[in-house]
């Protein structure tokens, strides 16, 4: 008899449906390709910008196409992951193997997101260090929350889709959901600077910056460049506004676990 | 010793009541058949003992602990679904070897797994490729892979054929007899069950309306056929129609059938035979007709509705 090892199967097996060939491969050649291709990292010497504020911008140009691509990656692994075995109710079979219902959700998450996370994290640093080899070691704390920050919308949509897939109990409605919300919270920015003007406040964004940091951050390093902003906030509270996306995307998550063991019946 | 325990489960599904105050035990060693039409509570009172849906109210024990809090039971307990869910694109081979490291049980279980169930042919083939017949024996082979003390199956024989079917309920007994492994096997084909099980439940409407061995239940619920070959059958149901304790005489060229409750049984020979002596009616053999468990079963659900 040897030592049962379902967890650890779970995670092997949700790797293999979720990263079969090629996906890996060729999500990893579009991280490269548009991490490289649109990075805008020339003519920052002129504009007299602070040190800061370029490695925020150079991660920001860095991140656009990739951060588009992970937000998919992710949905489409919940679709095809949890999302999958509730709509076919291979569930049942894994719910047949000595594993805690919660261990089985964080096999298949670890999958989902584990995996993407480092492969979209792993070729982005990788990235910043090749193509400014000088300002990543004395700017860390900036790559970090920069790269923090701009994590979190997809988290949070993350969550989302997969709240909407355990209760729905279909992948592909809750990824339409999600996609739904990538877009809209895209919409949402320009509306929300739109708006705030419009009602001459600030609590617009700051409601918006819950759960899209970045945008937080935007106006805090655009604030070091010009006093002539229309939200000029402090570092404290573009820290704040990373915590909190990610509280409520822990939130969700918490949730999504208490749901799933919890609550649903198969 | 009971293997599972079910009390007053209940379960409903918005108004629709799925399980209501069920009772239920399956002793250690025991082929226990559940019966029931469509939408009796069957495949919901499974779940539950499997620990697949929550009971709103009641409680179910397997193995002494509850099936939703404590996933260690399922080390001991088998599985196969009505309609067998895998992933498809994965190999027979494959997935069973996964399954043997999932539950720790040496890996050249999968062949010997697959053998017992006449599917080695098909080791390297993709789920998807199987056919209904071969995914559910891959299912059996699956589900007694880790040898587990108790197998539960839902509708297990639904897409065999009558040959299949016959050398899984070989298997039923053959693993019931080598290893002592229970079973609760629910199905609607009833002269299979009646061929295995040594007691059943019946259950209508969420609710158990008998249960026990299969002797104790046609004792309890079935009238008695007597069948008499006669050379004047119809003097004969004439006369016999009057004993207090027939319920019914159907007559044919042949002789007459005669049903007869309980009370009747001890008497039932001598006085069919006087009164063939009565009206000089020559007895040419009588036996007692077997009630099958698709009578039982049928007996069963109409009383509960009468």
């Amino acid at each position: 008899m040897r030592k049962p090892k379902p967890f650890i199967e779970i995670l092997s097996s949700s790797l293999h449906g979720d990263y079969k060939f090629p996906i890996l491969e060729i999500l990893a050649f579009l991280f490269v390709l548009s991490s490289f291709v649109f990075t805008n990292i020339g003519g920052w010497g002129s504009t007299g910008a602070s040190e800061e504020f370029v490695v925020f911008s150079i991660i920001r140009s860095l991140m656009g196409l990739p951060l588009f691509i992970l937000v998919m990656l992710l949905l489409k692994n919940i679709a095809s992951g949890i999302g999958n075995d509730l709509e076919k109710g291979t569930i049942q079979t894994l719910l047949a193997y000595p594993l805690k219902r919660r261990s089985i959700l964080t096999a298949r998450l670890l999958s989902a997101f584990g995996m993407a996370l480092l492969l979209f994290l792993g070729i982005q640093i990788s990235a910043l260090y090749i193509l400014t080899p000088d300002m990543v070691a004395p700017n860390l704390p900036v790559v970090l929350l920069s790269y923090a920050a701009n994590i979190s919308l997809p988290l949070f949509i993350a969550s989302v889709t997969l709240l909407m897939a355990l209760i729905l109990r279909k992948g592909s409605l809750g990824v339409i959901v999600g996609i739904m919300f990538f877009f809209l919270f895209g919409i949402l920015s320009s509306l929300v600077s739109f708006m705030s003007q419009a009602m001459n406040s600030i609590l617009p964004m700051q409601l918006y910056s819950l759960v899209s940091p970045s945008f937080c951050l935007d106006f805090y390093y655009g604030s070091l460049q010009s006093d002539h902003v229309f939200w000029a906030p402090s570092f404290s509270e573009a820290l704040m506004y990373v915590g909190a996306g990610y509280g409520i995307s822990a939130f969700l998550f918490c949730l999504s676990y208490f749901y799933f063991c919890r609550r649903l019946n198969l | 010793m009971p293997l599972v325990v079910a009390e007053n489960l209940c379960k409903d599904y918005g108004k629709i009541v799925a399980v209501d105050s069920l009772c239920l035990e399956v002793n250690e060693g025991s082929i226990v058949g559940l019966i029931g039409p469509n939408g009796a509570g069957k495949t919901t009172t499974i779940k539950m003992i499997l620990g697949l849906m929550k009971p709103d109210r009641g409680r179910v024990e397997v193995f002494g602990k509850n099936p939703w809090d404590d996933p260690k039971i399922r080390s001991d307990v088998g599985v196969v679904y009505e309609k067998p869910l895998f992933p498809a694109g994965e190999k027979v081979s494959d997935y069973l070897e996964r399954v043997c490291r999932i539950f720790g049980v040496d890996e050249s279980r999968a062949s010997e797994v697959l053998k017992l169930v006449n599917l080695d042919e098909a080791n390297d083939r993709p789920i998807k490729a199987l056919s209904a017949g071969m995914l559910q024996k891959f299912a059996i082979a699956h589900s007694v892979i880790h040898e587990p003390r108790f197998v539960i199956a839902d509708e297990i024989t639904s897409n065999l054929d009558p040959k299949a079917r016959s050398s899984l309920l070989d298997l039923i007994l053959q693993l019931h007899e080598d290893q002592k492994v229970t079973f609760l096997l629910s199905s609607h084909i009833l002269p299979e069950l009646s061929r295995v099980c040594d007691s059943v439940v019946i259950i209508n409407k969420g609710k158990v309306n008998a249960a026990g061995s299969l002797s104790e239940l046609y004792e309890k619920f079935t009238a008695r056929t007597i069948r008499v070959s006669s050379d004047k059958p119809h003097e004969l149901a004439e006369a016999v129609k009057r004993l207090p304790y027939v319920e019914k005489v159907e007559t044919d060229s042949q002789g007459i059938s005669v049903k007869i409750s309980k009370e009747g049984d001890d008497a039932v020979y001598q006085d069919i035979s006087k009164l063939a002596r009565k009206i000089r009616a020559k007895i040419l053999g009588i036996e007692t007709e077997s009630t099958s468990l698709e009578e039982l079963y049928k007996v069963v659900v109409d009383s509960e509705v009468n």
